[in-house]
């Protein structure tokens, strides 16, 4: 630790560590205005718009009104969100472990077929999806939003698990072959133990996708209460009269959820994103 | 690689495919099916309902008059050039946080980077929909504390750009058309994108220390190494970035959307390709000119996807 070459090193990134830090504050600087209105009314607020307000005087009742406003729209997307990101990760581990096992009669068509909707932009079929749900009887329910989700996510789902079940040595689905292993249980007992931290990774991300989607929900949803998280919120947005100490309680709210699972997974996001695993 | 199987074979697994019938249902019908329908439908004059009448080639003449709907690619162009240089932050911070020695601090600054992408896309932009604000907004309160609203103020008076910027009168951000695509750019300062910069940092972990050893023997300084060593090291994930990117703001306007309305905005100046279909389609009811719009978009960004397949190749 007393050679010069090292004792050097923390004084140098001194400024590496400050130029990141900067970075960092004004990227969460939105967050922490967020936070800190929230325990405020307008007027302490136009008094006092920087600094956070003493503990002491924390406006408490915000976050009990923006609970009882959000709740159901929160539960709203919590039913859709987990059955969608569900719904993709099951059909699209099926659909991976087809394409990864052999090289069946047709794949290679079937495999392109996939890929070239990476390309179809989302916002050409808005209209004719709207019209499809509506012969469906699909409109202004929550099923539908759970159906869109879980065919947004089958391309990226399967495109990624592929090459993930790709990399499973061989030895491993012939001897459960062997045994008299079908099909269905070598996916349950070979690929699923094995792909906990890609199927985290993704899972995490199907579910951040689908409790942000607001326009289907927008287009689709007609009865308050059926109404997802990003629904409410632009219904809040749009009040003409504004007490942002509770818009900015709503806010908080709305993230909550997300914050949460996020803590708990951390690590594995992080390093599932950072390990290029997932390049879109 | 999937593992080579004889015709036989594959005809005694062919349970297998049956592996694949859900998800090809899912794509099938709520991908496939729209976009032909969208082709289909893109020669009718169609309200949505049951009756839709043929009209030919009408539609898609019409869009080559439609002004709104040509200068709205003049202002997704001006996005698409912004958001290229709002990725240099990104990749500042990435270059930061791979020059640490510490691997604990650089674990803790990824956390913290992704931090923004958990809170809902919608917060984010209606907390700086509020900075926008232009009585309470945070925005106007730092350019009148920095005095950059007395320097604009002087070259309002100096070029005559007709008053946007006056002593008296908050900075109206989303409300005065000249401003609205300044505004749209200053959006999410400092324009750190998470998943780039772990992109990035994952590029960069492939250069061993001994290429840095070597270099400061050789008495290349920071900037140096950036230019020969990392950039160069980077430039496939900045392309696959840069990609999506394109792709994704043609396609987006959920921004648009949220911050200035359905009809973009005052003056419709932040009217994009993606809202203007969505406005003649739920709007004004236009379902088969929206459809043809739709697909004008989609050629485009195919052509923008070959293109960047062709040119944008990096020689390795």
């Amino acid at each position: 630790m007393n050679t010069p070459a090292i004792a050097k090193k923390p004084n140098k990134d001194f400024w590496k560590h400050g130029a990141i830090l900067a970075l960092l504050a004004l990227e969460l600087f939105p967050f922490y205005m967020m936070l800190q209105i929230s325990f405020k009314d307008n007027k302490s607020f136009v008094q006092n718009t920087w600094l956070p307000s003493l503990p002491t005087e924390w406006l408490w009742k915000n976050y009990w009104d923006a609970m009882q406003l959000l709740l159901p729209y929160i539960s709203n997307s919590m039913v859709v969100s987990v059955s969608a990101t569900l719904g993709t990760l099951f059909f699209a581990l099926l659909g991976a472990y087809f394409f990864a096992r052999y090289k069946m009669p047709l794949s290679g068509a079937l495999w392109s077929g996939y890929l070239i909707l990476m390309l179809l932009p989302g916002v050409a079929n808005i209209v004719p999806l709207f019209a499809l749900l509506k012969s469906m009887n699909l409109l202004n329910t929550l099923l539908a939003l759970i159906i869109l989700g879980a065919a947004g996510g089958q391309v990226f789902c399967i495109y990624v698990l592929r090459n993930f079940i790709e990399e499973i040595p061989k030895d491993l689905f012939e001897a459960a072959e062997m045994d008299g292993a079908s099909h269905f249980n070598q996916l349950w007992n070979i690929v699923v133990p094995m792909s906990g931290p890609i199927l985290g990774t993704l899972a995490i991300l199907q579910f951040l996708g689908n409790w942000n989607e607001f326009l289907m929900p927008l287009i689709l949803l007609r009865d308050p209460q059926l109404f997802t998280i990003g629904v409410g919120l632009i219904y809040l947005d749009g009040e003409y009269v504004k007490d942002w100490g509770n818009i900015m309680a709503a806010f908080t709210v709305a993230s909550i959820p997300l914050v949460v699972i996020f803590l708990f997974t951390m690590r594995l996001f992080v390093q599932g994103l950072s390990s290029g695993a997932v390049k879109g | 690689m999937s593992a080579p199987i004889s015709p036989k074979k594959a005809l005694a697994e062919w349970k297998l495919y049956l592996f694949l019938v859900p998800s090809l249902i899912l794509i099938l019908l709520f991908s496939y099916y729209p976009a032909i329908s969208a082709i289909y439908h893109s020669f009718f004059r169609w309200n949505g309902g049951e009756s839709k009448e043929f009209i030919g080639f009408q539609n898609y003449a019409q869009i080559f008059n439609d002004k709104i709907f040509l200068q709205s690619f003049l202002t997704i162009g001006i996005l698409i050039v912004a958001n290229l240089l709002k990725l240099i932050p990104s990749i500042i911070m990435a270059v930061f946080i791979h020059r640490l020695s510490s691997t604990k601090f650089q674990y803790w600054y990824r956390v913290l980077l992704v931090l923004p992408m958990v809170v809902p896309g919608l917060v984010t932009l209606f907390i700086w929909k509020f900075f926008f604000n232009p009585n309470l907004g945070a925005l106007n309160y730092f350019m009148e504390f920095s005095g950059l609203k007395t320097l604009l103020v002087h070259l309002d008076q100096f070029f005559g750009w007709g008053g946007i910027f006056l002593n008296d009168f908050p900075i109206s951000w989303l409300g005065e058309p000249q401003l609205i695509v300044p505004s749209l750019i200053i959006w999410g300062f400092p324009w750190i994108g998470a998943v780039g910069v772990l992109m990035f940092i994952a590029g960069l972990q492939s250069i061993g220390t001994e290429i840095y050893e070597a270099a400061d023997l050789d008495g290349i300084g920071p900037i140096g190494k950036f230019i020969y060593i990392e950039f160069p090291l980077i430039i496939t994930q900045i392309r696959v970035i840069v990609v999506l990117m394109m792709i994704g703001t043609l396609q987006s306007f959920g921004m648009q959307f949220l911050l200035l309305g359905e009809n973009g905005g005052p003056g419709g100046a932040g009217m994009v390709p993606g809202l203007w279909m969505f406005n003649r389609a739920f709007i004004a009811g236009e379902f088969g000119y929206a459809c043809a719009l739709g697909l004008c978009l989609f050629v485009v960004i195919l052509g923008l996807t070959f293109i960047n397949n062709k040119f944008l190749r990096v020689e390795k």
